[in-house]
């Protein structure tokens, strides 16, 4: 494996990390599908 | 040319005071004077632009001017596929991007009366915040020779502040709009997501990517918004949210607004130019009735995270077959970057999916129950020299990528609408640009907030060394 390579991989890895830590208590129901909906659920402002 | 905003100048072209074909003629001049040293460009199309400036000027002459675009001319950043030219998206490959549709956000400035003048310089494939372009040269910041522009909108930060167009059409995916506006010290809107359609336009990053205009004030991009903006049945990630009147609001001043500057993250490690400058446009926009706090924000860290892991496998995705067969052609840089995706599982970007939404809700949630926008830098240092961003390994050129757009990439993550405007001039004589941010499809009061400081504070005013001759 290159110095790049070794690099990559720990940059992936400590996003991954994040992830998971915040992603450990994801309820059954919690989708990863419309961000658009997501932002559109918020009401409009008058 | 220097003192036209795409307001005066288009009331000056229904008035009859000014041809637009003349007008097309002493821009296509002044690009052919200046652009060989600005890299704004790619493409420039004159005859293209001639012919729908003669076409506009009969329909004036005819008394059918089409609204408060007519004659205005401008230029789409070379990921917006138009029809009859080249889309580069900045590699080495001429037609890179084919589309049998034109950009959806270009096609609907040109019908409201634009006039493109070309194709815009980029960073490659979209992916660099700093303009620079292994195949079509560096694009040069017009402030100061041999810094950087910003990117990837390179060219049309370049172009808006050196006068030679009067607005540009960008993409921000991660920054990409408002960190060439806060380089080259013009405006800059990263709508929200879904505001405006991507359909026609490269992706990088379908989750991710927003077109949005970029223009010398915030009343022009409030004006380009309105053209661009609202649902198209070819981008299903498009809003059907009604689309309002966003001119209609700037004049209502900011007075009672409740504006926040953020304890946390967005001042870390930020150059003392820039945290005085953006510190100062807060204490501006205070004195302009607006009630200004301080708020502690929900960490950005891991939306951030979320970002990259979906840039990374989206992007791989996207460009996928030359990464495989022809990687010579793509510049070390952009080589690297791809390369991410390809050691994601689906396991994790489907995870960033799910706490992306979850992230976004809790912030809008929180956030936007004390304030209606937050202000925050942009670039966290005036626009650094291009031979400094390029120096050394890869691995530290992508390092210093990701700290370069570490202030703008939690809002692409968030889909949030975020406008990048002036906010002052660091002692080298760069700009340096303030990020107001809003909730989702409330473009309207950041637009407002914008413009009530831009017009107080005069930064718009000042014009780059090329633009004044």
């Amino acid at each position: 494996m290159t110095e790049g390579d070794r690099a990559l991989r720990a940059v992936i890895a400590d996003a991954r990390a994040v992830i998971e830590r915040v992603a450990a208590d994801l309820a059954l129901a919690e989708e990863p599908w419309g961000h658009l909906a997501t932002l559109e659920a918020e009401p409009e402002r008058e | 040319m220097s003192d036209w905003t795409i307001a005066t100048l288009a009331a000056a072209l229904a008035a009859r005071q000014l041809s637009p074909v003349e007008l097309v003629r002493d821009l296509l001049a002044r690009i052919d004077r200046l652009d060989p040293t600005l890299r704004a460009f790619i493409t420039v199309d004159s005859d293209g632009a001639l012919t729908m400036a003669s076409a506009l000027e009969r329909e004036l002459g005819a008394g059918r001017p089409r609204g408060p675009l007519h004659g205005v001319p401008m230029a789409w950043k070379d990921l917006c596929h138009v029809p009859g030219l080249p889309t580069s998206c900045g590699t080495k490959t001429r037609e890179y991007f084919i589309d049998e549709r034109e950009c959806e956000a270009v096609r609907r400035l040109r019908r409201a009366g634009a006039v493109g003048l070309g194709k815009l310089n980029m960073t490659e494939l979209a992916l660099g915040p700093f303009g620079d372009n292994p195949h079509h040269g560096d694009a040069q910041n017009p402030w100061r020779a041999g810094h950087a522009a910003g990117g990837s909108s390179s060219g049309a930060g370049v172009a808006v502040a050196a006068g030679l167009v009067l607005g540009a059409v960008g993409s921000d995916t991660g920054g990409s709009i408002r960190l060439p506006a806060a380089s080259c010290g013009v405006a800059g809107l990263k709508p929200t997501y879904g505001r405006v359609s991507r359909a026609g336009a490269m992706p990088l990053s379908w989750s991710l990517d927003h077109l949005g205009p970029m223009t010398r004030t915030v009343a022009d991009a409030a004006l380009m918004l309105g053209a661009m903006a609202g649902h198209d049945p070819a981008d299903a990630t498009s809003s059907r949210r009604a689309v309002p009147d966003y001119g209609a609001a700037l004049a209502r001043g900011v007075a009672g607004l409740r504006v926040g500057l953020p304890e946390n993250y967005y001042f870390d490690g930020v150059s003392p130019e820039v945290a005085a400058a953006v510190r100062e446009a807060a204490r501006a926009i205070a004195g302009l009735g607006a009630v200004v706090t301080e708020l502690r924000l929900p960490d950005p860290q891991p939306v951030t995270e979320t970002a990259s892991i979906i840039t990374w496998c989206e992007s791989s995705a996207v460009h996928a077959r030359i990464v495989r067969e022809r990687p010579h052609e793509l510049g070390p840089v952009a080589r690297a970057r791809l390369e991410f995706g390809f050691h994601v599982s689906a396991l994790d970007y489907l995870q960033a999916a799910r706490i992306r939404a979850r992230l976004t809700r809790e912030f809008v949630r929180e956030v936007f129950a004390e304030v209606d926008v937050l202000l925050a830098p942009v670039i966290p240092e005036p626009a650094p020299p291009l031979d400094r961003v390029k120096a050394g390994a890869i691995d530290d050129v992508v390092a210093r990528m990701a700290r370069f757009a570490r202030l703008t990439r939690p809002l692409n993550g968030l889909g949030l609408p975020a406008l990048s405007i002036p906010c002052g001039f660091a002692a080298s004589g760069l700009p340096l640009g303030l990020q107001i941010i809003g909730r989702p499809f409330d473009e309207s009061t950041v637009l407002r907030v914008g413009h009530a400081y831009e017009q107080a504070a005069g930064w718009w005013t000042r014009r780059p060394p090329p633009a004044r001759g």
